[in-house]
């Protein structure tokens, strides 16, 4: 199995000291939940680490929004702890994080401007401080011809905006977004995307959850797959594909009527118009694979590497 | 961040949020008007009044005239009925079929229960007319058919009452702003966001200073007007009362915070809108029922045992207490004991509170019961 798939008692080692040998950012540790008859959270330990993107991945009801809310005090956890920097989170350690939570919500007859520098001195940021801040963020987020506009003015697209601000306006050191990049169209997902990346390139440590796995793994540096409240898989995007079982083959051929032979180790995933997309036991050969390919027709197009995201994910879920 | 400073963060966001809206101003521009027009509302009524007089024949000629005259600066009128004799008077006056009985005789006007000091006056003076006496002496003797009744004079009763309304109808009116604010938060699920950086406690007693402080504005401007024009005299009560009238300015902060603090839980425990008013109902009928048993023990008997305890139950106090002390007055250490026992209830409540309401506030979607919320709040903390 995949190198970064640690063994329950490094996993945790790893997870309290972290990659980079500190205890910066955030880390849960052994952290379980049961809500009545769910375990929502079972020994969940993982870590954040500040300047990098995380991505929170699992099934719907895995226990994503839980672990999140757990960060701030929102569920209260049976087991484990949460920390910041080695310590456990209060209240005073929150202050400098920044929450979207999964249900959107702000104050709908607040003006957006008002709003945004209530969240700022929430998060204890002076008056001015705030003012300065929620001015910014309008500004960067495209809203500042809507500053004045109550929330439940707004359009949806806006309203998503005006809530990442209400999570950036104090400069958090945490950022925890619940389902981000739900619902956005694909010029607000590339704004969004951008933002965070500027935030985890300011030291910020970013923690997001979504379901669009080719979008976390163009922009994450590591990822959390959960199932059930149980890690799954953690590590780099890099290192959790490579060290996949599997290996994807894309291939073409010239005749689109011609039929691959069946290969020991290899599943034929899709085809549609000449193209295949396989999945092959990472020991198969790819030039065994080429070859017999080329013995039905000729090939004009040929790749093999390892998996994406999603099919990792695919695979690591369904076993 | 320091608790004070979240709660007023919180509690100037309350009262920003509710000065958008132009209903407040509005409101007390009206309960203003009110109260300013309630000053003109007796002469209003005086105009109307027409005092009946009986007198024992043969009436002395010019007499009715002179009642006229002597009653006009009044703005009453005075009709003359003349009697056979004293006795038939009295049977009239008995009847309530005159006001008053005049007896020329022996120098004496004659009311039912209580003396009327306006007809008195005006009959001594028309009699005095008549004789071509001149003061000091007076004409007239004042007495009445039976003692005067114990209870206490009508303007009290009436400040008294009045009073314990505008409390009861101020502590409701605003409580229900509190359950909606509590409810709208939850249901929009802002209340994630804001509990991430503010303790619950915090949220809740911030809640409950903004509107509490935006309803002590309005409610001092009214009853001010009210006490100022009472003790100016405006009204037909003594202005001593003015002070009573002040008084449910304060009484209404204490019975505000421990109230409100009750709405904002019901309200954390309700689903969503639909459910506010529902939610708040236990609140509600704990208030009228508190507003109607000062209203009967004070009515009953003002100095009883159940009184004195209404005067001090926590519950009760913010009611009652201020009418009370219109009605017969209340001892120093009765004040005390009830605000020391309020602070103290309030107090407690809002440790009670703050742990119903974060459990209240996070259990999204469904109606949360009073006895889980508080089993939640004792799993872990």
């Amino acid at each position: 199995m995949p190198t970064e798939m640690l063994s329950e008692q490094t996993l945790a080692e790893h997870v309290r000291v972290g990659r980079s040998g500190t205890e910066d950012g955030l880390r849960l540790v052994h952290v379980s939940k049961r809500f009545e008859s769910v375990q929502a959270l079972a020994d969940l330990s993982f870590a954040v680490e500040p300047g990098r993107m995380l991505g929170f991945l699992g099934p719907n009801g895995a226990g994503k929004t839980t672990a999140m809310r757990a960060v701030f005090g929102l569920v209260q956890i049976d087991g484990g702890e949460v920390l910041w920097c080695g310590r456990p989170v209060r209240l005073q350690e929150r202050l400098r994080f920044g929450y979207m939570p999964e249900e959107r919500g702000l104050y709908p007859r607040m003006p957006v401007r008002e709003q945004l520098e209530y969240f700022g001195q929430l998060h204890g940021l002076d008056r001015a401080g705030a003012r300065a801040a929620a001015r910014r963020w309008l500004e960067r987020l495209g809203l500042a011809e809507r500053s004045e506009a109550k929330v439940e003015e707004l359009s949806h697209g806006n309203q998503q905006r005006a809530q990442l601000a209400a999570a950036l306006v104090h400069e958090p050191k945490l950022l925890v977004l619940d389902e981000p990049f739900a619902g956005l169209d694909p010029l607000a997902v590339r704004t969004l995307a951008e933002v965070l990346r500027g935030e985890a390139a300011r030291g910020a440590a970013v923690v997001f959850s979504s379901h669009q796995l080719e979008l976390v793994e163009d922009i994450c540096e590591d990822v959390v797959i959960i199932d059930r409240g149980r890690i799954v898989a953690t590590g780099t995007v890099d290192a959790l594909r490579r060290g996949s079982g599997r290996r994807r083959i894309e291939l073409e051929l010239e005749d689109a009527s011609a039929s691959l032979p069946t290969i020991a180790g290899v599943e034929l995933l899709e085809r549609r118009n000449g193209a295949s997309r396989l999945l092959a036991d990472r020991d198969v050969d790819p030039e065994r694979v080429l070859a017999e390919a080329q013995r039905v027709a000729g090939v004009v197009a040929f790749s093999y590497g390892p998996p994406t995201l999603a099919e990792l994910f695919v695979e690591l879920i369904e076993s | 961040m320091s608790a004070r400073r979240a709660i007023s963060l919180v509690a100037w966001r309350e009262i920003r949020e509710r000065l958008r809206s132009p209903a407040l101003l509005w409101s007390t521009v009206i309960m203003l008007v009110i109260v300013g027009a309630s000053s003109a509302l007796p002469m209003v009524l005086q105009e109307e009044t027409t005092h009946r007089v009986a007198v024992v024949a043969p009436a002395p000629r010019g007499l009715d005239a002179a009642l006229q005259r002597a009653a006009e600066p009044f703005d009453t009128k005075v009709r003359l009925q003349v009697v056979r004799s004293a006795t038939a008077g009295r049977r009239e006056l008995d009847a309530e079929n005159v006001d008053a009985l005049l007896l020329l005789g022996t120098d004496r006007i004659v009311f039912r229960k209580s003396v009327d000091t306006q007809l008195a006056a005006a009959a001594d003076t028309a009699v005095r007319a008549l004789r071509r006496h001149l003061p000091p002496a007076p004409e007239l003797a004042t007495a009445t058919l039976e003692p005067a009744a114990e209870t206490s004079e009508d303007a009290e009763a009436v400040v008294a009452m009045l009073g314990a309304a505008l409390l009861l109808g101020a502590l409701a009116i605003y409580g229900q702003w509190v359950l909606a604010g509590v409810v709208e938060e939850k249901s929009n699920r802002v209340v994630e966001l804001i509990l991430s950086t503010v303790r619950p406690r915090h949220l809740l007693v911030g809640k409950v200073v903004g509107i509490g402080l935006l309803g002590l504005t309005q409610l001092a401007l009214v009853a001010g007007l009210a006490a100022v024009m009472v003790a100016a005299g405006v009204y037909d009560a003594p202005s001593s009362l003015g002070g009573s009238v002040a008084l449910v300015v304060p009484w209404f902060a204490l019975g505000f915070a421990l109230y409100a603090v009750a709405y904002a839980t019901a309200g954390a425990l309700a689903a969503q809108q639909q459910d506010a008013n529902s939610a708040g109902q236990p609140v509600t009928y704990t208030l009228l029922a508190a507003f109607f048993a000062g209203y009967a023990a004070l009515s009953a008997d003002a100095e009883s045992a159940v009184a004195n305890l209404l005067t001090v139950f926590p519950l009760t106090a913010p009611l009652v207490l201020p009418a009370r002390s219109a009605l017969v007055g209340v001892p120093l250490w009765e004040h005390v004991l009830a605000t020391v026992l309020v602070l103290a209830s309030i107090y407690a409540l809002v440790r009670i509170a703050g742990r119903v309401y974060a459990q209240g506030l996070l259990h999204a979607g469904s109606r949360l019961h009073v006895r889980t919320a508080w089993r939640l709040t004792h799993q872990r903390d």
